[in-house]
């Protein structure tokens, strides 16, 4: 409950080990089922284990074994990287000597190596994230918690964050719960969703299984009379999506590539492409919230600026 | 190929020196890769001499085109308990005041200035010390021990004197050290870092608290303890002033305490308040002088002074002069200025807590 507010509501969650997308939208309860996994606010009923111990007790025992990277700033401009990501350690409980050198490892590891004497006021948006990440790291955490951790980066930036956040899952061994705004970055690192709606667990499955449960679609662009051909489609019978020039009808036999084809040729328009599509996150998530009766028309709905690369205050 | 430049360098039997150019022209073009220029570099250098049976430590990982080797290095030693957090916390924002290196960043002109304060904090020793240096008991050495040496007075106003300590040492002391102590992590968002980790709000607050209070502390009450010693060291004192002195001393170390105590708390309180650390320092030293000169004027005006127990300056001198047994300067009963000090505690650690229960992990 957050005041009169229920937060979350009835969430039964058992995640496995490796890479996991927590998606919903804005004040769908993202940051509260964090806050309850590093047992930072107790649950006003139910109960919950994470590693084994008690979300609502053993709060400092979890948060010892996990790693948390923020959304929002939160290292001290004045510090060194290397000294923020020592005292990180520290605050876990490593002695001075063992943080400071397993800082030198994780800022290696998330390729600040070179810049790990610098002032982090001085740091672009990617370093900051990439030193947030590292404090995250510094104690080898068995679950890595990251809140939007590709916020304000650019396209450089960011796939090397999804790439480190690959390895740490594969390498590590450990498991990886991201939150993004961002499908195609949860696509490309997490293999699992659990999608969160008005504060309950609505999905929570692989991301191959719920595209498979998408009906099966062909992509086609079309040339010289994409109304007509839409028009036609529909009068054949045919279920379609039009984006402009593209077309996505979906394929409900194995006549229906035939069938478009036809159809084109008859009223005389070009099909410059065809080819079967395949859909993305960015998909499941709007058909997910569409049936949910979410008014979310794309993911750029959810975003803000500090998504986006403006200024996250 | 690599010896022929350099064997047809040396001079012909003749004696005569001929050009290095000349000497590649004699060379066999066949075996020489004229169009790279590597003929001359050979000249130039010599290359091919002496370096063939060298041999070079060469990366063994290492492979072309790779300039950083991505790896995830696990680690398997033991998280110390909770002291060993703490301990950190404290040492974070104490350390910082020594050496910029490591810890929490303090502003030169800030270290600058607690140096002064402390200097002259301990300025008593230094005549002390001089008065030691004249001999015999002349006009002198008595004029400087009536002024400087330990007795009541001295030691309440080595704590509680309003000119120059609660005037302009101590709150400004207070102010600068205790200013950033939690507006800053509000203001960086580096509550995360804390409230991630297994730190708990109590412990954050206390080790900050500790903190500011042993900073403060440092110079207060070491420099109090540190004249009073050092008057024993250099008058050559006996057990006679030891047994006089004691129970004063003992009773000015309580009220540098409770000054220390109360200043942090009112500090730390104004600190989590805002995200400024200018507001907290202006806002305590508003605190410490405006109840001050608001109870003054009323003081003079009425002549009452009920009000100074509004004063957390005037209610800790008050309980000192009880403590150190000068008469007290107050109309006022001393339970009301006991009562405020605790009034001014506890609102303050209320304040406090409740701001520190505020600071977030994740910003919602």
């Amino acid at each position: 409950m957050y005041g009169p507010h229920m937060a979350l509501d009835d969430v039964n969650l058992d995640l496995p080990r490796g890479a996991i997308g927590i998606l919903g939208p804005n004040g769908a309860g993202k940051s509260t089922l964090f806050k309850c996994l590093l047992g930072l606010i107790t649950t006003t009923s139910g109960q919950g284990t994470v590693l084994g111990y008690d979300v609502r007790t053993q709060g400092d025992l979890i948060r010892a074994r996990i790693g948390y990277m923020p959304e929002y700033d939160s290292l001290d401009p004045d510090l060194n990287a290397i000294d923020q990501v020592r005292y990180s350690g520290e605050l876990s409980g490593m002695n001075p000597a063992a943080a400071m050198q397993r800082a030198h490892e994780v800022l290696e590891y998330v390729g600040l190596r070179d810049q790990r004497y610098r002032k982090i006021e001085t740091f672009s948006t990617g370093m900051k994230q990439a030193t947030k990440l590292a404090c995250a790291l510094v104690h080898d955490p068995e679950i890595l918690i990251c809140d939007e951790p590709t916020n304000g980066l650019d396209q450089r930036a960011r796939q090397f964050m999804l790439e480190t956040l690959q390895r740490t899952v594969k390498d590590g061994g450990g498991t990886v719960l991201m939150s993004s705004h961002v499908m195609d970055d949860v696509q490309e690192v997490c293999d699992q969703i659990v999608m969160i709606h008005k504060g309950r667990v609505v999905v929570n499955r692989s991301i191959v299984d719920l595209a498979q449960q998408i009906e099966r679609e062909v992509e086609a662009v079309i040339w010289g009379g994409a109304s007509k051909m839409e028009d036609a489609l529909l009068d054949d019978g045919l279920k379609v999506r039009r984006l402009g020039r593209v077309m996505r009808v979906t394929i409900e036999d194995e006549d229906t590539i035939q069938r478009i084809l036809t159809v084109a040729a008859e009223i005389g328009v070009q099909v410059r492409e065809l080819r079967e599509y395949e859909p993305d996150l960015e998909d499941i998530f709007l058909l997910i919230m569409e049936k949910l009766g979410s008014e979310v028309k794309g993911t750029a709905d959810l975003m803000t600026s500090a998504h986006t690369g403006g200024d996250s205050r | 190929m690599n010896e022929q430049p350099r064997e047809g360098s040396s001079s012909g039997e003749g004696g005569i020196s001929e050009s290095p150019f000349a000497e590649v022209e004699a060379a066999d073009s066949s075996e020489m890769d004229l169009g790279s220029g590597q003929t001359r570099m050979e000249v130039a250098f010599g290359a091919g001499d002496g370096d063939e049976d060298a041999s070079a430590v060469v990366a063994q990982r290492a492979s072309l085109g790779i300039l950083f080797e991505q790896i995830y290095r696990p680690w398997d030693g033991e998280l110390g308990p909770r002291w060993v957090r703490n301990y950190a916390i404290f040492r974070h924002h104490v350390y910082g005041l020594f050496t910029s290196k490591g810890h929490r960043y303090y502003h030169p002109f800030v270290r600058l200035t607690i140096v002064v304060i402390m200097l002259a904090s301990l300025t008593p020793i230094a005549m002390i010390f001089l008065s030691s240096t004249i001999a015999g008991s002349g006009a002198g050495s008595d004029w400087l021990t009536r002024m400087w040496g330990v007795n009541r007075y001295n030691l309440w106003g080595q704590v509680l004197g309003y000119f120059p300590r609660n005037l302009c040492m101590w709150p400004v002391l207070t102010a600068l050290v205790v200013g950033g102590m939690i507006s800053d992590d509000r203001k960086n968002g580096t509550s995360a870092i804390y409230f991630s980790r297994p730190v708990t709000r109590i412990d954050y607050t206390a080790m900050k608290y500790l903190s500011a209070a042993v900073v403060l502390g440092f110079v207060i009450i070491f420099s109090y303890v540190l004249y009073y010693t050092t008057s024993i060291v250099f008058r050559g004192e006996g057990w006679a002033f030891l047994i006089d002195t004691l129970p004063i001393f003992l009773g000015g170390l309580i009220a540098g305490i409770l000054l220390v105590i109360t200043y942090t708390s009112i500090g730390m309180a104004l600190s989590s308040l805002s995200q400024s650390r200018f507001f907290a320092a202006v806002a305590f030293l508003a605190i410490i002088f405006g109840t001050k000169l608001v109870a003054l004027l009323v003081d003079v005006q009425f002549d009452t002074s009920i009000l100074y127990i509004f004063s957390p300056y005037d209610s800790l001198a008050h309980v000192g002069q009880w403590l150190v047994g000068i008469p007290l300067n107050y109309s006022h009963p001393l339970a009301f200025s006991i009562v405020s000090i605790l009034v001014f505690n506890a609102v303050s650690i209320g304040i406090l807590v409740n701001r520190v229960s505020s600071l977030e992990v994740t910003r919602e």
